[in-house]
């Protein structure tokens, strides 16, 4: 098949779209009338959701960590605290980046640079949020025990088999995920190479 | 004539440009269907600042591909949207069968391309000038030509390929 006749296939479509009623003007009244909910507004919601959750809990851990007496579980606390606080500001944070971006005022070539950084920085965020995030998951665990008035010690297996396991399954899910985002990552750095080459 | 009558009898007279994106840039009805609606929703906020410096389907053209483009980055987050009645597989399935494979072929070709390539080759089959498709893309005129020849080959050479395959 050749160029010219793929021109006419192309034409061909165009024809058949004007047939159709795709878009009603029921529609386009409710986007005028801005009843329509944007998708990236939907995606920010369980963002700002997740946010609320983490404060809640950071909130929490405060006001409980004068009942922890050892001092590494302090230590857990306060970087269990740091983590919850952190976390949600880097996730918020790639959702505005998103958001900031205004299709009408680039072009073409530039929107696709700008969407290629963004999804570099996007997914080097979450590497380091759900490597943070499976991180927060061990460490979580012996400090709510404390706070609980729960001995782990009492837990024969906990130290010698929980744990290990918990800090097993953290070291080869991190490795996955951060393989995962790293071909991810060198994609996107191949796509725009090949756009700016 | 009221802005909002405007924008809808714009939109109307431009439907097949915005299907046209839509399906190449998404893989998918539904996400397609999302698509959609966002390039719209994205028409309408910048339809206030839209300048008659340039023509009315330059604009178009950039803002829908610019949206199909930060859109990539969502398709992956399915959320329910408005009911919208969007026949993407009816389309398809009228008109005689020699037809829909050709733009079958063609559809599956272009999506073997880079997303600069991509946006070019639309712009190209839309029938666009050499000096539309620079503004809309943003690259010289002179650039477009390099850049149409080069995707010309490449496609010719996939087609090629794919027919030395087939047979």
């Amino acid at each position: 098949m050749e160029l010219e006749e793929l021109k006419s296939a192309w034409g061909e479509l165009d024809k058949r779209v004007k047939k159709q009623d795709i878009l009603n003007r029921q529609i386009i009244e409710r986007m005028t009338k801005d009843q329509y909910q944007n998708n990236l507004k939907k995606i920010a919601l369980p963002e700002y959701v997740g946010t609320i959750i983490c404060y809640l809990g950071a909130a929490y851990l405060s006001v409980n960590i004068p009942k922890i007496e050892e001092p590494l579980i302090q230590f857990f606390g306060a970087i269990t605290i740091a983590l919850l606080l952190i976390l949600p500001i880097i996730s918020l944070q790639s959702v505005r980046a998103v958001r900031k971006a205004n299709p009408s005022s680039y072009t073409y070539l530039e929107a696709i640079q700008v969407f290629g950084k963004q999804k570099i920085k996007f997914q080097k965020l979450q590497k380091l949020n759900v490597s943070l995030g499976l991180f927060l998951m061990v460490i979580g665990i012996p400090v709510l025990a404390e706070i609980q008035g729960k001995d782990l010690s009492q837990f024969p297996l906990f130290w010698t088999l929980y744990f290990p396991i918990g800090v097993a399954f953290f070291l080869g899910f991190a490795y996955w995920v951060l393989n995962y985002y790293n071909k991810a990552l060198k994609a996107t750095e191949k796509m725009l190479g090949e756009i700016n080459g | 004539m009221d802005i909002k009558e405007k924008f809808t009898k714009v939109i109307k007279a431009n439907e097949g440009l915005i299907y046209k994106i839509t399906t190449l840039y998404t893989d998918g009805t539904q996400d397609g269907k999302d698509l959609y609606q966002e390039i719209v929703y994205q028409l309408w906020k910048s339809f206030n600042t839209y300048k008659e410096q340039s023509k009315l389907s330059t604009w178009m053209y950039r803002v829908a591909l610019n949206t199909a483009i930060f859109h990539l980055k969502q398709t992956k987050k399915r959320v329910d949207t408005i009911p919208f009645e969007l026949e993407m597989e009816r389309m398809t399935e009228e008109g005689d069968n020699a037809g829909e494979e050709r733009i079958k072929i063609l559809y599956e070709h272009i999506q073997h391309l880079n997303l600069l390539e991509k946006g070019i080759i639309l712009l190209y089959l839309e029938g666009k000038s050499h000096e539309e498709i620079a503004e809309i893309v943003g690259i010289s005129t002179s650039n477009v030509g390099t850049k149409i020849s080069r995707i010309k080959e490449k496609l010719k050479s996939q087609i090629k390929n794919n027919d030395n395959y087939g047979t």
